[in-house]
């Protein structure tokens, strides 16, 4: 669609100079909110256990699982805790997931290596055939067997089964269902045609010593200095960019200086230092014709969990001068001119993509969607 | 005319400098819209091979539009050398663009060269890159020229958290901010929450590096001849080894640097008003040395240095006296050169000469006057001297206590002392062995100070033998 409209204008570049030249406004942003401020953190303690996370998260998804499962089942179905259960009797129970993975490497296998056992390697998925799924609810937990693929879901996330509990302790289960989406509302009609450029995993720093040309023209052709006249009116139509993480290449994580002598590396800076310059760079050019909005990814400086916080505008003192850049936290929220965006800079689809098996990215998403849960990994393997 | 002007300076840029033209290398220069410019690079190439159809010149082509990949169209921009036009011409499905990227010479082999000339005429226009660009953006305003004049007020309500006199400063400096925007406060906030952590070396750190990047913002605040100025307003509360570091590139941005906006009276100025209203005692401190240092950079190092010194040497004194005190060493102190002011302040050693029975050894030591002193008592004067006087109290009990008395130099000096330093005079000695000896004995014990004495230093065991 950007190409076609761009094609619609006569082309005039390949012919001598006019003297007029046409420059297009960007069209002005008409609504622009920032929601994010759940994941601004407020002060830092590292001394919060992780169940306080999914007792919360349990409360506020049980309601509604509940009319999922009512609506998916029938009204008439039983709802129950673990605690009531019964032996051979039909009901439902709303709980969050834990998959016991043999495979899942622990802390405390790593401790182990001091004791000169092999760590475990890094695999690309950790799913085993022998996982075994373990229903949690406020007070106990149950295994779970029967018709539900152990190898699709993944901890933490929250659902209510539909089933029966045996004897031997063990909750047969004949359906399950998740959250599924929340009704959406609708988005409002727009004056003009609106594009929000997503970019992502620039990788600066990278060292490769190929140059930054693509990056180059990338903001060439947003900021319309490249293009014809029609592609540059496209252009001008983006009414927001946001980098979408990883800007900085996995390269300037190397954490040589710790392992090396202290003379080698006195008066070497880190690779990041240089990559930030550029970065700052790149940025000033963008933000000086379009708002930007920068989120951290996994290899840039900030901190490591999510939700991560945007990075310091001390990093990039040419391009803080002007107001368009913002720089926000990870899982980013905004209403961009009437549409909710809501997105991450990956890592959580890469995390559940490593604990299920579920292979496409996208389909990954899609089901991060239905169980109404950006991250439901996030504290245990995040 | 001008028209035939720009064929010119394109000649000249190709075929003399031997450059590599590009199209954004050439609106910048002669200071045209990047259209204007690619058509012109256009019809130079077209008039050139008229002219001459042995022209060696190669031509780079960008072309975008959408391709179909894998399924999914995507819009695909590209720069390619002449042959390679057509093909790629025809791969695509519709044509948003062409037009001509760049004139060379040579041909290139990589993109390397011309990213790197973009770059570079990039780096030297940084505050207005997209002044010919075709979008423009109406939000994006830099904030100094929107903001420069509330920025006084930002910096005094800025003020209220932090302890540290960098902290101020960077607040000065970087207060400058609208109050809608979000992510300046937490800017302050965030230096703030830096200057928070107890490591007071990091911080030292964090605050140069951010010191360096936000010159290049300061700098946009600052005008250059105000630019020693400033580095001494930084330098107060770097030391003086960061210093040099920090004008050389204070100086290099300037060079670099276009804009020369409000300059320093508005940041000297906030400097008292900094002191007045966060009362912070540091800040006030520091704030009567910005006001002497504003000149010249050499004299607030030397004002700087003169200050450090002078504390220096009342340190030094003071840890003199107090070692001293205990101590009198007249004699061996007079013959050495230093500090004669020393000696004077320097007590005779509290051993008194008690007139008591004397159950306990020491005291019983000291008020033997040695022969040595004799030869060196020139010096006479009066002064206060701690010296422990033991007498038998009510219950019966010895008692030792230590009491200023009022005495001549030369009565009351400490035999002990005298007796070590008469076996052992080295000429060696110097003043610092006699903090260090004297610190002995009042560590040890008036019992222990004779042996202790014995050994003015490390080499003392040699010298004797």
């Amino acid at each position: 669609m950007f190409s076609e409209q761009a094609a619609q204008r006569a082309h005039t570049l390949l012919s001598p100079p006019s003297a007029n030249n046409a420059t297009f406004a960007r069209v002005p942003v008409s609504s622009y909110t920032n929601s994010s401020q759940p994941f601004r953190l407020g002060e830092r303690s590292f001394s919060r256990q992780y169940a306080h996370i999914y007792a919360t998260r349990l409360l506020q998804m049980r309601p509604f699982l509940v009319s999922r499962a009512k609506q998916r089942w029938g009204g008439g179905v039983q709802v129950k805790k673990l605690c009531e259960l019964q032996p051979g009797e039909k009901c439902c129970v709303v709980g969050t997931l834990f998959k016991a993975m043999p495979l899942q490497p622990s802390i405390l296998r790593e401790i182990s290596e001091e004791h000169n056992l092999l760590p475990q390697p890094p695999r690309s998925k950790y799913i085993h055939p022998d996982d075994e799924l373990v229903l949690e609810d406020e007070l106990q937990r149950i295994r779970l067997e029967g018709d539900v693929d152990a190898s699709r879901l993944v901890t933490g996330t929250v659902l209510a089964v539909l089933g029966s509990a045996r004897d031997s302790g063990k909750f047969v289960v004949e359906d399950h269902c998740f959250a599924e989406l929340a009704p959406q509302k609708p988005a409002p009609p727009l004056d003009t045609d609106r594009f929000v450029l997503l970019v992502s995993g620039l990788g600066l720093g990278g060292g490769g010593g190929e140059s930054l040309l693509g990056t180059q023209l990338l903001v060439d052709v947003v900021t319309g200095q490249l293009g014809d006249e029609g592609e540059q009116c496209s252009a001008a139509h983006v009414s927001r960019v946001i980098l979408a993480g990883n800007l900085l290449s996995h390269n300037t994580q190397s954490r040589d200086s710790i392992n090396k002598a202290k003379y080698l590396t006195k008066k070497t800076q880190a690779a990041s230092v240089e990559a930030v310059r550029m970065l700052d760079e790149i940025l000033l050019q963008l933000s000086a014709s379009v708002p930007v909005d920068v989120m951290p990814g996994e290899f840039d400086p900030t901190n490591y969990t999510l939700p991560q916080q945007p990075l310091h505008p001390c990093m990039f003192p040419l391009a803080t001068a002007y107001s368009t850049l913002q720089l926000v936290t990870n899982p980013y929220q905004a209403t961009i001119d009437g549409v909710r965006f809501l997105g991450t800079s990956g890592q959580n689809v890469s995390d559940i993509f490593r604990y299920s098996s579920m292979e496409d990215h996208l389909e990954i998403l899609e089901w991060t969607l239905r169980v109404r849960h950006i991250s439901p990994t996030a504290p245990d393997t995040l | 005319m001008a028209d035939q002007l720009y064929l010119e300076n394109i000649d000249e840029f190709v075929t003399d400098q031997n450059k590599i033209v590009t199209y954004k290398w050439l609106s910048y220069t002669l200071g045209v819209h990047v259209n204007q410019a690619k058509q012109m690079l256009y019809d130079y190439v077209e008039r050139k091979r008229k002219e001459n159809s042995g022209a060696q010149l190669h031509v780079t082509y960008l072309v975008s539009g959408s391709l179909i990949q894998n399924g999914h169209s995507c819009h695909k921009v590209a720069v390619v050398r002449e042959d390679k036009l057509e093909a790629v011409k025809s791969k695509l499905a519709v044509t948003a663009s062409i037009h001509v990227y760049s004139i060379q010479k040579a041909m290139l082999k990589d993109s390397g060269p011309l990213f790197n000339t973009d770059y570079d005429i990039l780096k030297s226009n940084l505050q207005n890159c997209s002044k010919f660009s075709a979008i423009h953006c109406a939000a994006a305003v830099p904030r100094a020229a929107v903001e420069s004049s509330s920025s006084e007020k930002f910096e005094q309500s800025n003020l209220q958290v932090s302890s540290e006199t960098p902290a101020n400063n960077e607040l000065t400096t970087n207060g400058h901010s609208p109050p809608t925007s979000k992510q300046i406060f937490q800017q302050p906030k965030g230096i703030m929450g830096m200057f928070a952590s107890k490591a007071a070396s990091k911080t030292q750190d964090a605050n140069k590096e951010t010191k360096t990047e936000t010159k290049e913002v300061t700098n946009v605040f600052s005008t250059g001849n105000k630019a020693p100025g400033k580095g001494n307003v930084m330098s107060n509360f770097f030391g003086k080894a960061a210093m040099n570091k920090l004008k050389v590139n204070l100086d290099s941005e300037q060079a670099v640097k276009e804009e020369k906006i409000v300059e320093q009276p508005p940041v000297s100025v906030t400097e008292p008003k900094l002191a007045a209203p966060t009362g912070l005692k540091k800040s006030s401190k520091k704030a009567e040395p910005v006001k002497m240092q504003q000149k010249e950079k050499k004299r607030g190092k030397r004002v700087e240095l003169s200050d450090d010194e002078t504390k220096e040497t009342e340190n030094m004194k003071k840890k003199r006296r107090r070692i001293k005190l205990p101590e009198s060493d007249s004699s061996e102190d007079e013959v050495i050169p230093d500090s004669p002011g020393d000696y004077e302040a320097e007590s005779p050693s509290p051993p008194p000469p008690p007139p008591s029975p004397p159950p306990e050894p020491v005291p019983k030591t000291e008020p033997e006057p040695p022969s040595v002193k004799s030869s060196s008592g020139e010096k006479r004067k009066r002064k206060r001297v701690l010296k422990s006087k033991t007498f038998v109290d009510e219950e019966g009990c010895m008692v030792t206590e230590k009491v200023y008395e009022s005495e001549s130099c030369t009565d009351s000096e400490e035999e002990l002392k005298m007796k070590t330093s008469s076996i052992h005079r080295p000429s060696t000695m110097t003043v610092k062995k006699e903090p260090k000896e004297e610190r002995k004995g009042p560590k040890k014990g008036t019992a222990a100070l004779g042996k202790a004495n014995r050994q003015v230093s490390i080499t003392g065991f040699f010298q004797r033998k």
